[in-house]
């Protein structure tokens, strides 16, 4: 009994544990380096590209392990217009606006072929990968194109200062960062119990208290240590507010909509679905659509981050964004996955990209790093899976 | 009027092949007909036939591709660059190691894939990232050049002529009469061979169009060759390896297996069929073609570049779907991946000779790409209608 609890425990935080040893793994290293506040927050900011595109990765594969691979290309031809056109003196809010309506033509464009015409997935997102990477490069025409608006980079995240401002003007350290922390717990935990109490009264099962105060008591942990290393720095980087946005909107709509329903729906069993009634084309289109939409985010955070676009921007990234979904739990089969596993394995890349950049490994070592690391993540889900059976 | 629509649904790709040859002929003013070009064609497209050839092998299994087949060309010219020039190896064995990494990539791979169930555009999505970055590391970002003189001839020689004609290649215009004779002498021994068996066969008519047509356009290749120094040896590789696998799959039990699994897969492992085995040796084949082609690429090059074989994995699927080749597996031939290639390298010949800019090439490719594979659906769901 104790034994398999232990075992299952293992299973169900597999990722978090390996997280955990990943940090101490880097830590040592680095000798401490990677735990110094300022290498926190450009964790957050490097890698808020991940967390975005990862999001939508997900809602692609959740409806059948279906993937994009266009999305590297995507951020970049999104990019490339919107600093063209920043260039060219066009209002940074038209800017931006074309570039998210650029990403949903594209998901619309993809998702038609995908969920109408049935062509398989990686076959349309291969064409768009070459197709928009070429479109990027002609549209720049091969050259570097620098943002000069200060707005739009202090806004999306680019740039040395891209940190919330101090209310209260602490000295060295950041009050409201800490405080927003604070805030954070405090509503994590309410609704947590909130929850439990519903379920409860309502005479559903709930997990006992005592590992819903663990959970709680780590997770607020982590909220707060956070905080503290982000406020010792320079507070809040603003590409984290836009992290955290996708992150509730996302989770949200997985867990509490019926549109995240259907999407879990098809991945398990496409055909029950459509028989019980479900347009699950439409559910196909939403989910490219929807990536392209979020392409065009990460679009817009790069080349804020960066402060230009360049015809390379975006190369790997569907990479970065497949795997960390697949780390954090996702079924390269569908219809298994949670946003919050992918808060977990977004992280765990993040941590692998800036322990390797801190280490100062060879970029061409990471890539090797990067593919194994999927690998892994997949094989292990394959084989627990098969395990279970 | 059926019977017309007919023919035209069984030779879409070949009228297509052949608008888009008269297309570039236009385009370039009668350039796409230059002996050399035909010299090019054949030097600068021979990888993606030999790509195609195991990508086909992979596709046939269930619409799997390889995505890591030209990071892999990029990482077997690193080695073999390594050992063949900065270690001087003799050629022959660097080459043997060469493919022993193949095997040893390829029993990996198909191990991940067709024993673990790791679906096949993941595990190939690392190696594409993985001997990208090994490949590039190996050579520290730089190139090794030259090759050594005996490895470059290998491929980008020509056949010698025997006959010493000396402004046209003898030897390339007999062996081109030899092909058409032994075409047309096995079209008609296969028809007969059906009539006195009572099988259904084709009319004599159309058999006689056919070997005419054929007969043309060997004969006009080998009359172009001819003036343009003969028969390049990349066209004996790739000729050797077309008509071996067109054998392997139209001819012997293992190559009906690749069709049956891509056809219904549980119902071929339920009649004791080993369909991990067939995974497994799809992949395992793949990793060996593509040290064939990248041997090709150094050759071309002579050199190895850690941007060698950027973007094969596409011309090889590509050729492959628009050769016909469902992406959903279970149908297509050798022969309709051969059009489709010389589709994709005409494509690469005709805008490089226009001068078309490499970015609006990767858009073009692209295009024709999703073109291809829309035009397949459509096709089939017609014909499931009919």
């Amino acid at each position: 009994m104790e034994k398999t609890n232990a075992s299952t425990f293992l299973r169900k935080y597999t990722m978090i544990i390996a997280l955990i040893l990943v940090v101490i793994f880097f830590s040592i290293t680095t000798e401490g380096k990677i735990l110094f506040p300022q290498n926190i927050n450009n964790l957050i900011s490097q890698n808020a590209y991940v967390f975005v595109l990862a999001t939508g990765m997900l809602l692609c594969i959740l409806t059948g392990g279906n993937i994009d691979l266009s999305v590297g290309s995507v951020v970049c031809f999104a990019g490339a217009v919107g600093a063209m056109m920043m260039d060219k003196k066009v209002n940074v809010v038209a800017a931006v606006l074309a570039m998210l309506v650029i990403g949903i033509l594209i998901g619309m464009w993809q998702g038609f072929w995908i969920a109408y015409v049935k062509v398989p997935p990686f076959i349309a997102t291969l064409a768009g990968m070459y197709a928009f990477r070429g479109l990027s490069n002609a549209v720049l025409q091969g050259m570097t194109v620098s943002i000069k608006s200060e707005a739009f980079i202090k806004v999306f995240g680019g740039g040395a200062d891209c940190y919330v401002p101090d209310l209260f003007g602490g000295e060295g350290f950041n009050m409201t960062c800490m405080i927003a922390g604070c805030i954070a717990v405090a509503v994590l935990i309410a609704v947590q119990l909130k929850n439990r109490i519903n379920n409860k009264s309502r005479g559903y099962e709930t997990a006992p208290l005592g590992s819903t105060i663990a959970k709680l008591a780590v997770i607020s942990a982590v909220i707060l240590w956070i905080s503290y290393k982000l406020s010792s720095h320079k507070g809040i980087p603003t590409a984290l507010i836009w992290i955290l946005l996708v992150l509730l909107v996302y989770g949200y709509l997985t867990t509490k909509t019926r549109i995240g329903r259907y999407l879990y729906a098809v991945g398990g069993n496409e055909k029950a679905t459509r028989l019980s009634g479900i347009n699950t084309k439409k559910v196909y289109f939403i989910a490219y659509v929807n990536m392209g939409f979020l392409a065009a985010l990460a679009g817009i955070l790069t080349i804020a981050r960066l402060t230009s676009s360049q015809p390379t921007y975006g190369q790997g990234y569907e990479m970065d964004a497949i795997g960390a979904c697949f780390i954090g739990g996702a079924s390269a089969y569908g219809g298994v996955g949670s946003v919050a596993g992918v808060v977990v394995g977004a992280t765990l890349m993040g941590v692998i990209n800036q322990g390797m950049s801190i280490m100062g490994m060879d970029a061409n070592y990471q890539k090797v790093v990067k593919g194994l690391v999927l690998l892994i993540a997949v094989a292990f889900d394959v084989l627990s899976k098969r395990e279970k059976k | 009027m059926n019977k017309a629509m007919e023919i035209f649904r069984k030779h879409t790709m070949k009228i297509v092949l052949v608008l888009i040859v008269i297309f570039f002929s236009v385009m370039t003013e009668g350039q796409m007909f230059a002996a050399s070009s035909f010299q090019a064609l054949i030097a600068q497209n021979a990888y993606v036939f030999v790509l195609a050839t195991g990508m086909l092998m992979c596709m046939l299994t269930g619409g799997n591709i390889d995505l890591s087949v030209g990071s892999f060309v990029c990482f077997v010219g690193a080695i073999g660059g390594h050992m063949m020039v900065r270690g001087g190896m003799s050629v022959p064995v660097a080459m043997l190691l060469m493919v022993g990494a193949g095997v040893i990539y390829g029993v990996v791979e198909g191990f991940l894939i067709a024993y673990i169930n790791i679906p096949p555009w993941i595990a190939t999505l690392a190696g594409y990232l993985a001997f990208r970055g090994w490949g590039t590391a190996l050579l520290n970002g730089a190139t090794i050049a030259p090759m050594p003189e005996g490895f470059i001839k290998m491929f980008n020689g020509s056949i010698p002529d025997v006959f010493g004609g000396a402004a046209l290649n003898i030897t390339c215009l007999l062996v081109g009469v030899i092909a058409c004779v032994l075409f047309v002498v096995l079209q008609l021994k296969g028809r007969n061979d059906k009539v006195k068996k009572g099988y259904e066969a084709e009319t004599m008519t159309s058999v006689i169009v056919r070997c005419v047509l054929v007969s043309v356009v060997i004969l006009l290749f080998a009359w172009k060759l001819a003036q343009a120094g003969g028969i390049p040896n990349n066209l004996v590789w790739v000729a050797v390896i077309v008509l071996i696998y067109n054998f392997i799959t139209s001819k012997t039990t293992i190559g009906r297996y690749f069709y049956t699994i891509g056809g219904n897969v549980e119902a071929t492992r339920l009649s004791g069929i080993d369909t991990k085995r067939i995974f497994f040796l799809a992949y395992l084949n793949m990793a060996v073609l593509t040290v064939i082609s990248g041997w090709m690429t150094m050759a071309r090059l002579s050199a190895a570049t850690p941007t060698a074989g950027t973007n094969y994995e596409m011309d090889a699927i590509s050729a492959c779907v628009v050769g016909g080749v469902s992406a959903y597996g279970g149908s297509g031939t050798v022969f309709g991946m051969v059009i489709g290639a010389t589709l994709i390298g005409v494509i690469n010949l005709g805008m490089s000779l226009m001068g078309i800019d490499a970015n609006w090439q990767k858009v073009v490719k692209g295009v024709v790409l999703l073109a291809a594979v829309v035009f397949e659906i459509m096709n089939n769901k017609e014909k499931t209608k009919d």
